[in-house]
């Protein structure tokens, strides 16, 4: 007994390398800890309130001084001084040029006031230096639908540099604001990166007031509402957060509205700024917000119970929460019938795995299992093989790199030259290098293979994890053949699993096993059995049908 | 709250648990331990007569925990008897786990020596593996159970597929002479085949974590039974498609199975190598259970943090895996550790449930 228990009491090396296993392991974790808990800070930024807050006068002089002290250092102010026919009281227009309307100024504003039609009979006592003159300055000679006050000298600054016209009259106690600033804006066009062949061509574009328009022109929906949030603590930007109030979870909204309160940023440039701080975990991969440039993708997820966000100055949308299956969805599953929707969902199912998963194949099976491959392609493979003088590893790290190179030369080309570019890199080059015998033409299928696939994915931000993850996937097989392909393939599939996007698990619908998502999860059920809404948003209203 | 971080899980989650504890590596060795238990083709009979005595011990474990609710074993289980044998109970409870997890990821190992990875050091191939699993139990009970669905699907798929395939290499004379030598070969053969069904012991202390507890007969009685369905045609398969004699001589019999026969058109030849794959996911699976399983127990045992007990279990597992030198010792553990199951069996559950219901029928006669 004794004898046993010493034959078999594990060696000094053994012990070494069990403490290892869990040292590295602890470290490896503790490394991630910090990491995620550094570029996670949260901290709510301090107002920038500093000492703006100066309230405007009503003295007409006073005013304009203090106006023209602030904003004298820019060449694009204008001051347009003139007379309104009320009492020959003095106004003066201060507007940026570039921004306003000509034809409102000109015709409805100072039309108006020093020609407009006077009747002194009106039922108004018209003085200066009260609240009746500006009651009948607003209500009677301002044709303009969107007019507002201002009180506070900093507002008002900040609003002309924006674009507003401002509007000073003697005997007014606050600064009137006509004319909203007209951006330029171009056509709505279909989006370039989302195209589809059947389906509404339109897109978003760079004015919120016009996206807004576009959702609310889905259709007649008294349920959609859009709530406006500014962000950025320097320069400032609207934001819409949108959402429909009988279908959306209630908590999920407060989650998006508080998280999106907490962004702490001088200028958010693009959605991409927005995205990137109410993110769940910012280590990972995988995104987890949507964007878009499709308004029929927002109204559709709104439909489903999540929560869009839009944001002036971007074409790109953001639908959250989002989960792993919409990534490989695209609006043209639902407007063709369901068998093509279907079939060509499961193809991009298995576009995806290809994506991820073939340079690691193929590394796996040509250094260390040639056996498992149907005997006569090994041959051809070994035959090819033959010159090569890399491992395999390098030899598709070179490919792929070159294709990744091309790629992005390819983003940056100018129209003309950008396709020809593509054939030019894929075919003359890849055949020019298996001339050279720096690889073989296997690979040179396998790469362009994978390349192709990566395009194949409807959501470009999709198709750029998994070419990130590529990489690593060639790593582990190189290093465990097989056995670290399935090794990469279970690390992501634990790394999925974990994850979660504003508390809906990212794998969903797959597990866990909500029957009824998986009526649109590969297959796509006729649209007659599409009869609820997804169970795993958790709405409020269940049924999609009445 | 939107997000779920109440740790429970629902009925089908907690199927799926259960069935991912029992199968592992017995799918590959359990023919030629059962083949030389009983030495008559009549296993398949001995598989399901010993399934059957497999679910109503799962049965009784269930019932037990179902009257402690939201508790595992580990915290109920002093209640029942007092602190001290309780202890006792968990320690051995902890360890047997810790001996299955050691066992599975070995025999893990060494498959993928055989078949995949000639040359290459154990550690190489043991650690990665034990990392994975720590990490994926990081996640808790819930991010567990999302994986083991994922995975759950694709094995029974692929092992469904390969055994339908084999069928061109059946022969039903191989399992003939139906009960040629009277029913003691099968009842023989049962003391074997319960021991494959080891590891469901796990059912004590997931019950605690059910969203509907009152479902957990169910549950756990479906979990089972996959197992058993998937063991039952592997049974017959493997006896079919290679005779008894030939099984006895393999080592890993259901691979043999597979190697036997090739299959043109697709991409690979013959279908082992799927089936290793899919069999490398499940064994992951597996051995989380039991990891997951060791580390409740030691952070509810000794009242440690949960996360700080991932990281000390893992010495333990790596130390578990390597301690049998050659694979004939394995083959020992694996016997072993059936005998572990069915004494822990008469040790812990059984026993447990009788003492309570004394104690509750002898409070209900003192009121």
């Amino acid at each position: 007994m004794w004898n046993i228990f010493v034959e078999y009491f594990p060696g000094w090396k053994t012990w070494c390398q069990a403490l290892a296993t869990m040292l590295v392991a602890i470290g490896a974790f503790l490394i991630q800890k910090h990491l995620f808990a550094w570029g996670k800070d949260i901290s709510p930024g301090e107002q920038q309130s500093d000492n703006k807050l100066q309230q405007l006068t009503g003295n007409y002089d006073t005013d304009l001084q203090m106006i023209k002290q602030q904003l004298s250092k820019n060449s694009d102010v204008h001051f347009r001084d003139f007379r309104i026919i009320i009492g020959s009281s003095r106004a003066t227009l201060v507007f940026v040029e570039g921004m306003q309307d000509e034809v409102l100024i000109n015709r409805q504003v100072m039309q108006n006031l020093m020609d407009g039609n006077f009747q002194r009979s009106e039922g108004y006592v018209v003085q200066n230096h009260s609240e009746a003159f500006a009651a009948y300055v607003k209500e009677k000679l301002l044709p303009i639908s969107k007019i507002s006050e201002v009180a506070d000298l900093y507002e008002l600054e900040q609003s002309i540099l924006f674009g507003f016209t401002a509007l000073l009259i003697d005997g007014l106690p606050h600064v009137l604001l006509v004319g909203e600033p007209t951006p330029k804006v171009r056509a709505i066009e279909e989006p370039v990166s989302e195209g589809l062949l059947r389906g509404p061509r339109t897109g978003f574009t760079e004015v919120l007031g016009e996206n807004t328009a576009l959702l609310r022109q889905s259709g007649l929906a008294s349920d959609l509402v859009l709530k406006m949030v500014e962000v950025g603590s320097r320069v400032k930007r609207n934001l819409v957060i949108a959402y429909m109030d009988g279908i959306v979870n209630p908590d999920l909204l407060k989650e998006v509205e508080d998280r999106i309160a907490n962004i702490n940023m001088d200028f958010i440039a693009d959605t991409g700024y927005v995205e990137q701080f109410i993110e769940d975990n910012w280590l990972s991969p995988f995104q987890q917000v949507q964007n878009t440039e499709r308004p029929d993708r927002v109204i559709n997820s709104l439909l489903e119970g999540r929560i869009g966000i839009l944001l002036d100055g971007t074409p790109f949308a953001l639908i959250v929460p989002v989960t792993f299956s919409m990534l490989l969805q695209s609006p043209e599953d639902y407007y063709e019938r369901w068998l093509p929707g279907t079939l060509l969902r499961m193809l991009r199912f298995f576009v995806a795995f290809l994506a991820l998963m073939t340079p690691a194949l193929y590394i796996s099976f040509i250094s260390f299992h040639p056996g498992l491959i149907p005997t006569e392609l090994t041959i051809t493979i070994i035959e090819t093989r033959q010159g090569v003088p890399f491992p395999s590893l390098i030899e598709v790290l070179i490919l792929e790199i070159s294709i990744e190179i091309l790629r992005e030369a390819g983003i940056r080309l100018p129209k003309p030259i950008g396709p020809a570019m593509g054939i030019v890199g894929g075919l003359i080059i890849g055949d020019a290098a298996v001339q050279a015998g720096i690889v073989s033409p296997i690979l040179v299928i396998t790469v362009a293979v994978t390349a192709i696939s990566s395009f194949a994915i409807p959501m470009y931000s999709a198709g750029i994890t998994l070419r990130m993850l590529r990489f690593a996937g060639m790593l582990f097989a190189a290093v465990l053949g097989m056995y670290g392909t399935i090794m990469f393939f279970l690390l992501i599939c634990c790394h999925l699993s974990k994850l979660k996007s504003f508390g809906v698990p990212y794998v969903s619908p797959v597990s866990p096993y909500r029957f009824n998502d998986w009526k649109d999860l590969v297959l796509r059920v006729p649209i007659t059995l599409m009869k609820k809404r997804p169970i795993m948003m958790k709405t409020q209203n269940k049924r999609r049908k009445s | 709250m939107y997000t779920r971080s109440d740790d429970k899980i629902s009925t089908t989650e907690t199927s799926v648990f259960v069935t991912n504890s029992v199968l592992g590596a017995g799918i590959l060795t359990m023919p030629r331990v059962v083949a030389a238990a009983a030495e008559s083709p009549d296993l398949w009979l001995s598989v399901l007569i010993g399934g059957v005595v497999v679910i109503l011990m799962a049965i009784v474990m269930a019932k037990l925990s179902q009257k402690f609710p939201g508790k595992t074993i580990f915290q109920y289980s002093r209640k029942i008897i007092g602190r001290p044998p309780a202890f006792v109970m968990c320690i051995l409870l902890i360890v047997y786990f810790i001996m299955i997890a050691g066992f599975e990821v070995r025999v893990l190992a060494e498959v993928t020596m055989f078949f995949l990875l000639e040359g290459t050091p154990i550690w190489a191939i043991l650690i990665p593996f034990i990392w994975l699993s720590c990490y994926l139990i990081f996640g808790g009970i819930n991010a567990i159970s999302r994986l083991f669905q994922l995975i759950f699907p694709i094995c029974v798929l692929v092992l469904a597929v390969s055994y339908v395939l084999s069928i061109r290499i059946f022969d039903i004379n191989n399992l003939r002479p139906f009960l040629g030598e009277g029913l003691f070969p099968v009842i023989k053969g049962m003391k074997s085949t319960v021991l494959v069904f080891a590891g469901f012991e796990v059912i004590m202390l997931l019950i605690a974590h059910m969203q509907h507890p009152e479902k957990a007969i169910k549950a756990v009685v479906a979990g089972i039974s996959v197992p058993v369905i998937l063991y039952f045609f592997t049974i017959v398969f493997v006896i079919g498609g290679m005779s008894t004699d030939a099984v006895l001589r393999s080592t890993w019999p259901t691979i043999d199975l597979l190697r036997s026969f090739e299959v043109s058109g697709l991409f690979f030849e013959r279908l082992e190598f799927p089936f290793l794959v899919i069999w490398t996911l499940q064994m992951f699976c597996n051995f989380t259970c039991y990891y997951y399983g060791a580390t409740i127990g030691i952070s509810q045992l000794f009242n440690l943090k949960y996360r700080s007990v991932i990281f000390g279990v893992m010495p333990a597992l790596y130390i578990s895996a390597v301690i049998p030198h050659r694979i004939n010792d394995v083959f020992e553990v694996g016997d072993l550790i059936g005998w572990s199951a069915a004494w822990l069996f008469f040790l812990i559950p059984l026993p447990l449930s009788i003492i309570w219901l004394i104690r509750r029928k002898g409070l209900k006669h003192n009121v």
